[in-house]
């Protein structure tokens, strides 16, 4: 669906995206999932041809590069920052954005209607986006993105600053358009949302790919092992292991009073601290 | 192409709904224009009260009787306001200097006329009139023609003009031969029963008979002729409006200027410029959206502003062919120029600092705030760098300096030449990337 091929692009003296090579299949979800600066929105403004790569490739699978009209139709992007018209309403926005793609009369007043009721904004649709909530802001800012029902989705940071109820519409939408078919690329630094929802990860730091597959795969590959932590009357007890049910058995054979026994999984936060030697989010 | 027409609806509807920028772009100059309308009222023709009197230069080459009657007829009427001039020359001098609206001439053979009517001898009066008055040369036409009828009344109403008009006939029948005898006959019955009825005012023909019948017998001639002649730099305003409605303008094209140049730095800053680029539209058509938007908020600021004159201010305007020129050609130059800021400004802060910083300093020197036609001379060449000042001189000369056609050549070339520069500077300078 969409291939990326070594793409390198410098800000002066800085490599924000240094050799990133992905190819996303179609219908998939893919996380793009790195820490602040870590090239995320630059290497999604490349694969939407917002901006041009210094060395590298983009192709969009049956319609070219990223600029060619039929690819622009495809694609539908939701900036990190809001692009909205803060003195237009909802509606608007949707109809205004609708019109640029081609749409008009009662296919783009039906696309509006759908995607408002996607985002949960349809009793609001009258109201100018000012006035709206961070939240409602982001979510539509995300419809706009829809609105041409693109096969293609680019979402940087969906859930960037929003309240729990904002951030569960959001998630749920991302799953709804995945069943719908749609192909996601879905940048964010939470590795929760990366993990809850994407069928595979690309792991992004200092403009560097550092590994990609599915959340599984980078643990099984990078996590390292689950941490069994055995507390007793006379102190705690680390333990690693590749099976810690076995760790937990065993210390409860052994005996003694245990007064509490916890197992940390290995998750993308140990992948990427394997990887990295930092945390994700500091 | 309905896209470019959805993004300059978009534009026109962010700028009226963005209270600022559609108060400096629609209100302040519509205040500005009747503030200053209204404390230089009188200070120029016939100031806002409407057409007024219509001033006239008027010759008396007859002399007689009948014409210096018909002179004072001339002066009596609250419509006129009449100055008198030895000759045709001096008369047509004063429309060519706008002192008048027109010059009127009674011809050497009036009284003659006036004491022969019914002998087929015909009153006839001439008028000059300013081609940029058309409608008083309408209002002239009337008058004149009422008068002149009210003149050859006056000859049958009063016994002894008619006496005097009848024999004077009898004598010019006599001797006419291309007058059938029977039809002679006829008239000199008509005559007499005339004057036995001594006051003869019942056997008096009516209006419309005395006009138009009699066998082509036309009694009353008024020919109304315009006087070719350009006014460029010599005509006055005919009004204080007319003079505050331009200066009007320049703050209203300015508004729009500054609102729109802003708007695609805004755009940029906002990230909705990225939404519009990664769109299947092209940057020529989003350039061509701005643009559109910021022409028809020209156009639609002009317009207003040109109603309320001619509305409520009664501001005239001579030829609104000329007119639909000046404002099509403005609006197109402060496009162009809206184009260069939007082009040079990477910032929405630039571009408000580059409009203060000049644009603002261009509208003042350019007529916005002391008439250019007071500024000294040197001043006024100075002026001509900006291109308000033309848009001053071209709506000045649709309004009152009577600009025709050909005087349109030379402001209008260099609007569209104000307007071709920015949009090509500004477009080549204009950038596009922008991070998300
Ligand atoms: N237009 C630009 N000019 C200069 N430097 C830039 C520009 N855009 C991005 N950068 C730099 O490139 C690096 C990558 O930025 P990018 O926005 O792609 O990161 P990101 O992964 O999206 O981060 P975040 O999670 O904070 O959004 C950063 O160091 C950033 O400062
Ligand atoms: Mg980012």
């Amino acid at each position: 669906m969409l291939r990326l091929e070594n793409l390198v692009k410098t800000f002066g003296a800085l490599r924000a995206v240094d050799g990133v090579s992905i190819e996303i299949r179609p219908g998939e979800v893919f996380g793009l999932l790195g820490p602040n600066g870590a090239g995320k929105s630059t290497t999604l403004a490349m694969a939407v041809g917002l901006t041009a790569p210094d060395s590298g490739r983009v192709e969009i699978t049956g319609h070219g590069s990223p600029t060619s009209p039929s690819s622009r139709r495809v694609l539908g992007i939701a900036p990190q920052a809001l692009a909205l018209y803060h003195d237009l309403t909802a509606e608007e926005n949707l109809r205004f954005f609708g019109r640029l793609y081609g749409l008009r009369g009662s296919a783009l007043k039906g696309r509006v209607d759908t995607v408002l009721a996607m985002v949960g904004l349809g009793d609001r649709r009258r109201d100018r986006v000012k006035t709206y909530s961070g939240g409602m802001q982001r979510r539509l800012n995300l419809a706009a993105a829809l609105v041409h029902d693109p096969a293609l989705v680019l979402l940087d940071e969906p859930t960037a600053g929003v309240d729990p109820q904002s951030r569960n519409n959001i998630l749920d939408l991302v799953r709804l358009l995945a069943s719908q078919g749609r192909t996601i690329v879905y940048t964010t630094h939470y590795m929760e949302e990366a993990q809850k929802l994407c069928t595979r990860v690309g792991i992004i730091d200092k403009g560097r790919l550092l590994g990609v597959g599915t959340v599984d795969e980078l643990i099984a590959r990078h996590g390292g092992k689950a941490v069994v932590t055995i507390e007793r009357d006379d102190g705690a007890e680390r333990v690693e292991s590749d099976d810690p049910m076995v760790v937990v058995a065993k210390a409860a054979a052994a005996g003694g009073t245990l007064r509490g026994v916890r197992i940390d999984r290995p998750d993308l936060e140990s992948v990427f601290l394997a990887m990295t030697g930092r945390r994700l989010r500091d | 192409m309905n896209a470019i027409v959805a993004l300059a609806l978009k534009d026109l509807k962010l700028l009226l709904r963005d209270r600022a920028n559609a108060f400096f772009t629609f209100v302040f100059p519509l205040a500005l224009a009747v503030f200053f309308g209204y404390v230089f009222s009188g200070m120029y023709g016939s100031g806002g009260e409407g057409v007024g009197q219509l001033p006239i230069a008027v010759v008396d080459l007859s002399g007689g009787p009948e014409s210096r009657a018909f002179l004072a007829d001339l002066q009596a009427d609250a419509a006129l306001e009449v100055t008198l001039a030895a000759t045709q020359a001096e008369g047509e001098a004063l429309v060519k200097k706008k002192k008048v609206g027109a010059c009127v001439v009674i011809p050497e053979g009036f009284d003659e006329a006036a004491g022969a009517l019914f002998a087929g001898k015909t009153l006839e009066v001439r008028a000059y009139v300013d081609p940029t008055r058309g409608a008083e040369g309408g209002l002239l036409t009337g008058k004149l023609n009422e008068l002149a009828f009210r003149r050859m009344q006056g000859a049958f109403t009063d016994p002894a003009a008619m006496r005097k008009s009848l024999d004077n006939s009898r004598a010019a029948l006599d001797q006419s031969d291309a007058i059938d005898p029977a039809q002679k006959a006829l008239l000199f019955d008509m005559f007499d029963s005339i004057t036995k009825a001594q006051g003869g005012l019942a056997a008096a023909p009516d209006g419309a008979n005395a006009q138009g019948g009699f066998n082509g017998w036309k009694p009353i001639q008024v020919t109304v002729e315009k006087l070719e002649f350009t006014t460029a730099g010599r005509a006055m305003p005919t009004s204080s409006y007319a003079v505050s409605f331009p200066q009007g303008v320049v703050w209203g094209l300015l508004g729009c200027v500054m609102a729109f140049a802003v708007s695609l730095a805004g755009e940029r800053a906002a990230g909705t410029l990225l939404r519009l680029t990664v769109a299947p539209i092209g940057k020529g058509a989003i350039l061509a959206g701005k643009a559109l938007a910021c022409f028809l908020a020209c156009l639609l600021v002009q317009c207003l502003l040109l109603l309320l004159a001619i509305g409520p201010f009664k501001v005239r305007v001579p030829d609104w062919g000329v007119m639909l020129l000046v404002v099509v050609l403005t609006s197109f130059a402060f496009t162009g120029l809206m184009m260069l800021l939007a082009g040079l400004a990477r910032t929405e802060g630039a571009a408000q600092g580059l409009g203060r910083a000049v644009v603002l300093i261009l509208a003042m020197i350019g007529g916005g705030t002391i008439p250019l036609f007071i500024l000294p001379a040197g001043v006024q060449t100075f002026s001509k760098v900006s291109p308000f000042t033309w848009a001053t001189i071209s709506l000045e000369g649709a309004l009152w300096r009577g600009y025709a056609w050909p005087d349109m050549i030379l402001p209008g070339a260099v609007l569209l030449a104000f307007g071709l520069v920015g949009f090509v500077v500004g477009v080549s300078a204009m950038r596009w990337s922008s991070s998300t």
